[in-house]
C-alpha cells in the first residue's frame, strides 16, 4: 500500500506547487495596486502602509465604463455566434457537410495576422461611417470567435444521437421544431462552455480594439494597455486595472467552472 | 467536369470575393487631394468658424496644450479645439489610417521626426511656409535650428516645433560628489566615471540595451561623444567608421562593468526605476525627466533634488521632436494654424514652458519669468546648451525600419552574439539598402 | 435541402462578410505594392511581394523562431496540464476553488501579462530575481540564449490552465469500466495510465494541442511588452515581425504576403496531420 500513498503525496505537491506559480503573480500585482511609486521600487516590501492613490485615478479614469463596453462587446459577439454558429454547426454535423479538412478549415484562418486583417475591417469601418464605435471591434471579434464557437458545436451536435431526432420527426415535429425542441436541450451543457470560451477570447482580445476603437470607444484591454505610457508604464494604476479586469471573471469560473468541464467532455472532445 | 457542383461554387465564391476586392481597392487612398495645397494665410481672422479635431500622444505635454486651449478660445471664441489624445501606438496606427479615410478626419496632428519625410513625401502634409512667412511676429528664427531643420523636407516646411525629446546626461549629484567625480566631457571619462560609481549595492549608470529604438537612441549619444555621426555631410551612413567602433566599443564596457546586472531588455522603464530608487547613478535619458526625477511626490521619494541634468560628454546628442502639422484632408486647415501658430508663439510658448512643456524656443529659456518660476535657472542652461547641438537617429524616407535595422544590430553586439565589428558593418549595409 | 440551407446560410454569409472579405482584400494587397503612406490606386506587382518573402532570411528566422517557440510552449502546457488535469480529477477537499483559481491566469488580457512579468522579473525591483538572489541565483531571464525560454514560460503560465479545463473535460468522460477493468487485472497506476487512459484521453489531447498552437502561432503582447524582439533577433515572433512590416514600416503589401505563406504553410501542415490520424483510424 506505499505507492498509492506515494502517487497522493505527489499528487498534493504538484497541486501546491501550482497554485503557488499561479498565485504569486497576481500577489504580486495585488500588492502594487496599494502601493506608492516608490514603494513600487522595492519588491520585497509586503507590509505596508496602503495607498489608494493607484485604485483612485484607476477608478475615475473611465475603466468601469471601458469594462462595460467589453462586456456588451463579448455578449454581442458571443450571442451572434451561438445563434450563427449553433445553426451551421447543426447542419455541418447532421449532413456531414464537407469532412474533416472543411470542420478544421473553419479555425485556418485564425491563422492570420490580426495586424493584416485589421486594415480591412478599418477601411469597412470607415465606409460604413462606424469607425470608433463598437460595431467594427464586434466585427472583427466575430471573426476569430464565431469559427470557434461553430467549431466547438460540430463536436457537441455529433454526439447527439440521431434516434431523438428521428423520434421527434415521426411525432410530428418540423425539422426547425425538432432541432430547437429536441436537440438543442441536448446541447445546451456545450452552448455555454462554447460560450464561456468565446467570451474569454473576446475579453482578452487588445489588437483589434487597439485600431478599431480607441479613444471614447476603448475596450478593456486597449485601457490597460493605455497605462504603458512614453514616460514609462504606471504600475500600481495597471495593476488596479487588471484586478479590476480579472477578478470579477475568477469569481464567476468559480460558480461556473463545473458545468464548464462538464460541458466540454459534453460533446466538442470527443470529435 | 466530375466536380461541376463544386467548380460552380468555387467560381460563385472567387467573384464575390473580387467584388469585393474591387470595391475596396477604390477605397484605399483617398483622402485629400492629389497635390496638398494651402491657402497660405498666416494672420487667421478672430472671428474664424469652425472645429479643429487634433490627434495626440497622452503625455505630459499634451496635457499642457489642453490646459491652453481655454486661453486660445478667449482670442478665438468661435473655434472649437477637440483633442483625441492616445498612447504612441495606438496614435500611430490611428494616424496613418486616418489618411486613407474618405472624410476628413483630424484637422491638425502632431508628427514624430522619423515619419517627417514619409509623410511629406507621400503629400499627406500641407506645406507652412506661406503661413509662417505672412504670420505677424511670430518669430520663426527663435526656435532652435535643429528642431526646424527636422520640419523641413527638400527645402519645404511642413511643421512647426511642438515639443523636443532631446537627450542629456541625469546623474545623481551626491553619488558623484560623495566619490569626488565631475560630470563626465570625454567618452573616455564617461566609462572611468561610470564605473567609480559602481559599487556592491549601486550600479554607475542604468543603460537601456533593449533591441530597436531603444539602444539606438541611446548609442547614439555615444557616438556622438566618440567623434562619430550617423551620416556625412552628403547624407551617406557613417557607422562602419573607426569612431563607431571605440563607441560601441565603450558601451559594451559600460554595460558589462557599470551598468545593472541582467539588463539588457531593459528600456526607459527600467532604466528610470532604477536611478529614481537609488540604485544606479546616472542615465542617458530625454531632459525633460529632470523635474521628473526631482519630484518629491513621485518615484524618488527622499533622493528628490539630488538629481541633475547636463548634455552630453562631446557637447553632442539625439534629439527627437514632435511638429505640429496640417494634414492635407484638413478640413479646418486655416483655424488648424490659428491654433498651432497660436500655441507656439512667443508669448504662450512662455506659459507652457512654465507648466513644464518641453522648450522649442530660445528667447523662452531667457525669460526671467520662466528662470524664476520654472525647474531652475541651471536647468533651463543645460536644456538651451543640448537643443543648440543635437541631431535625430534618422535622415530620409524610412526612417522607422533604418533606426529599428540598426537598434538589432547593437543589441547583438551587446548580447555578446555578433562581434563589435560584424554587428556595425551589418548596421552600415541595412542602412544603405534601406535608405538608398 | 432548403432547410440545409437556411440554417447553414447565416453563417456561411457572416463568415464571407467577416472572414472572406477581409481575406480577399489581404490576398488583393498582397500583389500590390501598397504601403500605408500611399495614396491612390497601388500598383500590381504580381507574386513579387511572395518572392521577395520567400527568399527573405529574416521571415524564414522569424517562422523558425516561431515554431520554436509554439514547440516549447505548448510541450510545456500539454505536461503540466495533463499532470495537474491529473492531479483535480481526484482532488475532493475546495474542489471547485482550486479550481477556479487554477483557471484565473486565462482570464488575464495577454498585454497585461506581459506587462506584469517585465517588471516581475526585473533584476532589479522585480520579486522573482529578488527571490532568486536570496538563495544566491542570478539569471538572466531575457538574456541570449534564454529569452525564448522565458516567453514561452509566460505563455505557459497564462495558458496551461487552457490546458487543464480540456483534459479534465476529457479525463471525466473516459467510460470507467476500462479503468477499472485494467485495475482489477493488477495494473500499476503508471500501466493503466499508459494503456488506457491516455489512449482514450488522445482525442481530446490532439485537439486541446490544435487550438493551443493555433494561438501561439499568434504570440505578439509578450514579444512587445517584453523584448521587443531581442536580443538581436531571438525573440522576434513570425507576428511581430509581420506587424513591424506592415504596420511600423508601413508595407502593408509586403506583410500581406507573409501572411499567405504562413497560412499556406499552416493549413497544410492541419492538413497533413489530420489525414494521418483519419488513416490511423481507419487502419
Amino acid at each position: 500500500m506505499r505507492k498509492p500513498k506515494l502517487l497522493s503525496v505527489l499528487r498534493i505537491t504538484l497541486l501546491w506547487v501550482a497554485a503557488i506559480f499561479v498565485i504569486v503573480p497576481l500577489a504580486w500585482i495585488t500588492l502594487a495596486s496599494f502601493k506608492t511609486p516608490q514603494e513600487l521600487n522595492d519588491p520585497g516590501l509586503v507590509l505596508f502602509t496602503p495607498n489608494f492613490d493607484s485604485w483612485a485615478s484607476v477608478l475615475s479614469s473611465g475603466i468601469l465604463d471601458a469594462a462595460y463596453r467589453s462586456l456588451v462587446v463579448g455578449l454581442v459577439t458571443v450571442g451572434i455566434s451561438i445563434v450563427v454558429g449553433g445553426m451551421g454547426a447543426y447542419a455541418i454535423s447532421k449532413y456531414k457537410a464537407g469532412g474533416s479538412v472543411t470542420r478544421f478549415g473553419i479555425l485556418a484562418a485564425q491563422v492570420l495576422p490580426p495586424a493584416v486583417l485589421v486594415f480591412p475591417f478599418l477601411t469597412m469601418a470607415y465606409a460604413l461611417r462606424l469607425n470608433d464605435t463598437l460595431v467594427p471591434v464586434i466585427f472583427a471579434h466575430l471573426s476569430f470567435v464565431l469559427p470557434v464557437v461553430t467549431w466547438f458545436l460540430i463536436g457537441f451536435f455529433d454526439a447527439v444521437p440521431p434516434a431523438l431526432e428521428e423520434q421527434a420527426r415521426v411525432d410530428g415535429f418540423s425539422r426547425f421544431r425538432a432541432f430547437v425542441l429536441v436537440v438543442l436541450p441536448q446541447v445546451l451543457p456545450g452552448i455555454g462552455a462554447a460560450a464561456i470560451f468565446g467570451f474569454t477570447l473576446s475579453w482578452n482580445d487588445m489588437f483589434y480594439g487597439l485600431i478599431l476603437a480607441p479613444g471614447n470607444a476603448a475596450i478593456l484591454p486597449v485601457a490597460i494597455s493605455g497605462f504603458n505610457t512614453f514616460r514609462g508604464v504606471q504600475l500600481g494604476a495597471m495593476s488596479a486595472a487588471i484586478l479590476i479586469a480579472v477578478v470579477p471573471v475568477v469569481i464567476a469560473s468559480f460558480f461556473i467552472q463545473r458545468k464548464l468541464v462538464q460541458g466540454i467532455s459534453g460533446g466538442a472532445v470527443k470529435s | 467536369m466530375l466536380h461541376s457542383k463544386k467548380s460552380r461554387k468555387i467560381i460563385a465564391t472567387v467573384a464575390v470575393m473580387s467584388g469585393l476586392s474591387l470595391f475596396t481597392a477604390s477605397c484605399a487612398g483617398t483622402g485629400g487631394p492629389e497635390t496638398p495645397e494651402s491657402s497660405g494665410l498666416g494672420d487667421i481672422p478672430k472671428d474664424t468658424k469652425g472645429t479643429v479635431r487634433i490627434l495626440m500622444e497622452n503625455v505630459p505635454d499634451t496635457d499642457r496644450i489642453t490646459d491652453l486651449v481655454a486661453n486660445f478660445n478667449e482670442e478665438y471664441p468661435d473655434v472649437t479645439v477637440d483633442i483625441e489624445s492616445l498612447t504612441f501606438d495606438q496614435m500611430r496606427d490611428k494616424l496613418v489610417s486616418s489618411f486613407q479615410a474618405p472624410d476628413p478626419t483630424y484637422d491638425l496632428i502632431v508628427v514624430d521626426n522619423p515619419w517627417m519625410v514619409d509623410f511629406a513625401q507621400a503629400g499627406f502634409l500641407e506645406p507652412l511656409d506661406d503661413r509662417i512667412a505672412s504670420t505677424s511676429d511670430y518669430d520663426a528664427g527663435d526656435f532652435f535650428e535643429p528642431l526646424v531643420d527636422i520640419t523641413k523636407v527638400d527645402g519645404t516646411t511642413y511643421g512647426v516645433p511642438f515639443y523636443n525629446y532631446a537627450l542629456g546626461y541625469l546623474y545623481n549629484a551626491d553619488d558623484l560628489a560623495a566619490g569626488s567625480l565631475s560630470v563626465p566631457t570625454t567618452l573616455e571619462e564617461l566609462v572611468a566615471t561610470s564605473k567609480s560609481l559602481t559599487t556592491s549595492e549601486r550600479s554607475g549608470i542604468a543603460m537601456q540595451p533593449q533591441r530597436g529604438y531603444k539602444i539606438f537612441e541611446e548609442w547614439a549619444n555615444w557616438l556622438f561623444a566618440a567623434g562619430g555621426s550617423i551620416y556625412d555631410a552628403d547624407g551617406n551612413p557613417t557607422l562602419d567608421t573607426p569612431e563607431a567602433k571605440a563607441a560601441l566599443e565603450a558601451y559594451i564596457d559600460a554595460y558589462k562593468n557599470a551598468a545593472p546586472d541582467n539588463s539588457l531588455s531593459w528600456a526607459f522603464d527600467e532604466a528610470f526605476r532604477s536611478v529614481s530608487s537609488g540604485q544606479s547613478s546616472s542615465m542617458i535619458s530625454y531632459n525633460w525627466n529632470l523635474p521628473a526625477l526631482n519630484d518629491p511626490s513621485g518615484a524618488s521619494g527622499d533622493l528628490a533634488g539630488n538629481f541633475k541634468l547636463a548634455p552630453m560628454p562631446g557637447g553632442k546628442q539625439v534629439l527627437g521632436s514632435w511638429s505640429w502639422a496640417i494634414p492635407s484632408n484638413s478640413s479646418a486647415s486655416d483655424a488648424a494654424w490659428a491654433f498651432a501658430s497660436w500655441v507656439t508663439s512667443k508669448e504662450v510658448d512662455i506659459d507652457r514652458v512654465k507648466e513644464g512643456g518641453a522648450a522649442i524656443r530660445v528667447s523662452t529659456l531667457d525669460d526671467p519669468g520662466v528662470l524664476a518660476d520654472g525647474f531652475g535657472a541651471d536647468y533651463y542652461e543645460a536644456v538651451k546648451q543640448i537643443l543648440s547641438d543635437a541631431a535625430p537617429l534618422s535622415a530620409g524616407a524610412n526612417g522607422e525600419e533604418m533606426i529599428q535595422a540598426v537598434g538589432t544590430e547593437l543589441n547583438e553586439a551587446v548580447a555578446g552574439t555578433k562581434s563589435v565589428d560584424e554587428a556595425l558593418a551589418a548596421a552600415q549595409a541595412a542602412v544603405v539598402k534601406i535608405q538608398k | 435541402m432548403t432547410f440545409k440551407l437556411g440554417m447553414l446560410a447565416p453563417l456561411i454569409a457572416l463568415l464571407v462578410l467577416i472572414v472572406g472579405f477581409p481575406l480577399a482584400y489581404a490576398l488583393y494587397l498582397s500583389v500590390t505594392d501598397y504601403k500605408l503612406t500611399d495614396r491612390g490606386t497601388p500598383g500590381f506587382v504580381g507574386i513579387d511581394n511572395f518572392l521577395s518573402t520567400l527568399t527573405n532570411v529574416d521571415f524564414w528566422e522569424a517562422f523558425g523562431t516561431t515554431v520554436l517557440y509554439v514547440v516549447m510552449a505548448v510541450g510545456a502546457e500539454v505536461v503540466l496540464g495533463l499532470a495537474i488535469a491529473l492531479a483535480l480529477q481526484k482532488q475532493k477537499w475546495a474542489k471547485d476553488l482550486t479550481r477556479s483559481m487554477l483557471l484565473a491566469p486565462m482570464f488575464i488580457t495577454p498585454i497585461a501579462v506581459g506587462l506584469t512579468f517585465r517588471f516581475l522579473l526585473n533584476d532589479q525591483i522585480g520579486a522573482i530575481p529578488a527571490m532568486l538572489r536570496g538563495i544566491g541565483i542570478s539569471y538572466d531571464f531575457f538574456g541570449p540564449g534564454r529569452a525564448l525560454m522565458t516567453l514561452a514560460a509566460i505563455d505557459a503560465w497564462q495558458w496551461t490552465p487552457f490546458m487543464v479545463l480540456l483534459l479534465l473535460a476529457g479525463l471525466e468522460s473516459i467510460p470507467k469500466q476500462p479503468l477499472e477493468a485494467a485495475r482489477v487485472d493488477g495494473g500499476s497506476a503508471w500501466y493503466v495510465f499508459r494503456r488506457v487512459t491516455f489512449p482514450l484521453l488522445s482525442p481530446v489531447l490532439v485537439i486541446a494541442v490544435l487550438l493551443r498552437a493555433l494561438d501561439a502561432l499568434k504570440v505578439f503582447e509578450y514579444v512587445f511588452a517584453t523584448t521587443r524582439g531581442g536580443p538581436g533577433t531571438e525573440t522576434q515572433t513570425i507576428q511581430y515581425f509581420t506587424y513591424q512590416t506592415g504596420i511600423q514600416f508601413f508595407r502593408l503589401g509586403e506583410a500581406s504576403s507573409m501572411a499567405f505563406v504562413l497560412l499556406a504553410i499552416v493549413l497544410t501542415l492541419i492538413i497533413l496531420t489530420f489525414r494521418r490520424i483519419e488513416r490511423g483510424r481507419a487502419a
